[in-house]
């Protein structure tokens, strides 16, 4: 069927072992999951469950123990890391629960950083990272200030702009109002859902369950196993409740 | 890529610049003495070997031992020699002048003008000539004589009569000062620095005035020509076989040849003891980077997770010790040109005898040390800044990202 070609990313009973000395823990057990194209799902369960490795190795960052990662169909578990960093330029962006931002850097800075590697003339930069930005809400004047200059809300808007830069095939965000006051969760949510709307694919792993029934597909993980596909209740979404 | 790889390399210096500035000074030393050490003598070096050579490649000085007497047949030996164009003795002694800004010394000699111009290459007048072996109360007086040190006025003029004092050591030891009066005939040409003779500093007489004028009966040495510089170590030989202990030989081509010898060792000490200023700066690098990167481990996780490749991340390491090195070698080459300079206006003295002579020689600052200098400190840059940057590429960017 259709969905058939628009699977971006598939993991195929995908194992992942973490070893301490002679003691194996297993943090994910054959997981299979299917990511199509334009999905906004979100990754629940809770801590040590397993979600931010179950990311890591959706987003390339580390290799399976066993079992296979396809993306658009090829096998990328066996490529070496200089493939993947590539693969992770070009088709995913991160944003994190700490944001991850250079303080150092000015935020426009920051927000160029994906275009470096992926050899971007810096003349045709300023478009990009201004296009980006004011998809992930955030604000033109921002671009020559620090990321310590703004408050948590408007520096994961940055973050956001920095995933998005390279137009990424999909956005993996690990706890990302983990560190916000609902106000700024809320943006950034809303952000999230206007970003889905236009065809943007994301994946999100969050404990907030206001958060996860924003998307449209919510996976429960227990024990490294995907334990459950639950619709979310739009009700219950962030967007839908009043703030006090 | 280039661009932006010196951009984030300088933005992160210039985050933690105390640590940077103490690196960069830590980098500075191996330049500054490489630089100051070994254009000072090799500066040194050259002064002394031209000097030498100056005095004329075929050119050989017998002296004679303080139990031995030279005479007229010791001449005729040298002059039958095969390697010999021409021998002529010399009678040499010192004294000083009363001028107007004081007492001067100065060296006399007595010696054929033609065998003078011989052996000794570039002495040329200024004014005048030399005098004739019969005008035995004539002279030639060297440049530093005849002008204040003051000003470049003259004190003596072509025609003046100069009047010389020579302390002699009579029997018993008592002291006597002779005064002799001479007409300069010549002025002799700025010379420069020479090793034997100081032209700059001496009267010269005719060759008959030694034993008339000077009262010296036994000739100092010999000034011998040979034909050719090639046979200067055949001849030297031969009249080392000759006379055993007796006489000292100088021949300046041989001089020159240990003098090079000498400094070209001394080169090499010098470069070793700037190496070791070097490995220090490959430690100090090494540990700020290891610093460095040990702070930015999220940092570089971030980096990696956006797509940077382990490559790339090497080079932004890379590029920061790199420009710290490229940094510190130009302060430090700066500073060594600068102590060079310095160090060699101080000057050095010769010690020859009772004489002392103060040489000045111009620290020789050449492309080549530069060109060396450069690529030592680039590779302190690469050399320290490598194992930092391995380590950071091979960090997992999930374990990166997870570091606190």
């Amino acid at each position: 069927m259709g969905n058939e070609a628009s699977i971006v990313m598939q993991l195929v009973d995908v194992w992942k072992a973490y070893r301490v000395g002679d003691i194996v823990t297993w943090a994910l057990r054959g997981v299979n999951l299917s990511i199509l194209r334009g999905e906004f799902i979100a990754i629940m369960g809770p801590s040590g469950s397993g979600k931010t490795t179950l990311l890591n190795i959706i987003g390339l960052l580390d290799r399976p123990t066993k079992g296979k990662v396809y993306i658009d169909g090829v096998d990328v578990s066996v490529l070496p890391s200089d493939s993947l960093a590539r693969i992770r330029n070009k088709k995913i962006g991160f944003v994190f629960q700490q944001f991850n931002l250079v303080a150092r850097m000015s935020v426009y800075e920051n927000i160029e950083l994906p275009l470096i590697p992926a050899g971007i003339p810096p003349r045709l930069r300023r478009e990009m990272v201004l296009k980006a930005l004011k998809a992930a809400g955030g604000e033109e004047e921002w671009l020559a200030k620090k990321p310590t200059q703004l408050s948590g809300g408007q520096q994961q808007r940055v973050a956001i702009a920095r995933a998005l830069v390279n137009n990424p095939e999909i956005i993996l965000a690990d706890e990302p109002t983990g560190n916000l006051d609902r106000a700024s969760a809320r943006t950034v949510v809303e952000t999230f859902t206007k970003l889905n709307a236009g065809g943007q694919t994301i994946v999100v792993v969050t404990h907030d369950p206001e958060v996860a029934n924003c998307s449209n597909k919510i996976y429960l993980i227990r024990d490294g196993i995907i334990k459950d596909l639950r619709s979310p209740s739009k009700s219950e979404c962030l967007l839908n409740k009043e703030i006090k | 890529m280039l661009r932006d790889v010196f951009r984030y390399a300088m933005k992160v210096l210039t985050e933690k610049k105390f640590r940077a500035v103490l690196t960069i000074i830590g980098i500075s030393i191996g330049p500054l003495a490489l630089v100051m050490m070994t254009s000072t003598v090799r500066g040194y070096a050259n002064y002394v070997e031209g000097a030498i050579l100056a005095l004329g490649q075929n050119t050989v000085v017998i002296l004679p031992s303080e139990k031995y007497k030279l005479t007229s047949s010791d001449l005729d030996y040298i002059r039958s020699l095969e390697e010999v164009s021409e021998a002529e003795p010399f009678y040499t002694t010192q004294g000083y002048v009363q001028t107007a800004e004081g007492r001067r010394n100065v060296f006399i000699y007595a010696v054929d003008s033609s065998i003078l111009v011989k052996a000794i290459g570039n002495l040329e007048l200024e004014e005048g000539d030399f005098p004739l072996d019969t005008e035995v109360t004539y002279c030639v007086i060297g440049h530093s004589i005849a002008y204040s040190t003051a000003s470049n006025t003259r004190l003596y003029e072509v025609g003046d009569v100069i009047t010389v004092n020579i302390v002699e050591v009579l029997g018993g030891g008592k002291l006597n000062l002779r005064k002799i009066s001479l007409r300069i005939k010549g002025v002799l040409k700025e010379f420069g620095g020479a090793a034997f003779v100081s032209p700059d500093q001496t009267i010269f007489l005719p060759l008959r005035s030694g034993s008339s004028i000077l009262n010296m009966k036994d000739m100092s040495g010999i000034f011998i020509v040979a034909k050719d510089p090639s046979l200067v170590d055949a001849l030297t030989r031969k009249i080392r076989e000759t006379y055993q202990d007796k006489v000292t030989v100088v021949a300046f081509q041989q001089i020159a040849r240990t003098v090079a010898s000498v400094t070209a060792a001394l080169d090499f000490i010098v470069f070793s003891a700037s190496l070791s200023a070097f490995a220090v700066a490959v430690a100090g690098t090494a540990s700020t980077m290891i610093t460095s990167v040990i702070e930015r481990t999220r940092e570089i996780g971030v980096l990696k997770a956006l797509g940077f490749t382990d490559k790339q991340v090497v080079i932004m390491i890379l590029a920061e010790s790199i420009i710290m090195s490229l940094i510190g070698g130009a302060i430090g080459m700066a500073a060594g040109v600068i102590g060079a300079h310095i160090l060699s206006s101080r000057g050095l003295t010769i010690t020859a005898g009772s004489s002392g002579l103060i040489i000045v020689a111009n620290p020789e600052i050449t492309a080549d040390l530069i060109l060396t200098t450069v690529l030592i400190t680039v590779a302190v840059g690469v050399v320290g800044g490598t194992l930092p940057a391995y380590r950071a590429a091979k960090i997992p960017p999930a374990t990166a990202l997870r570091y606190e």
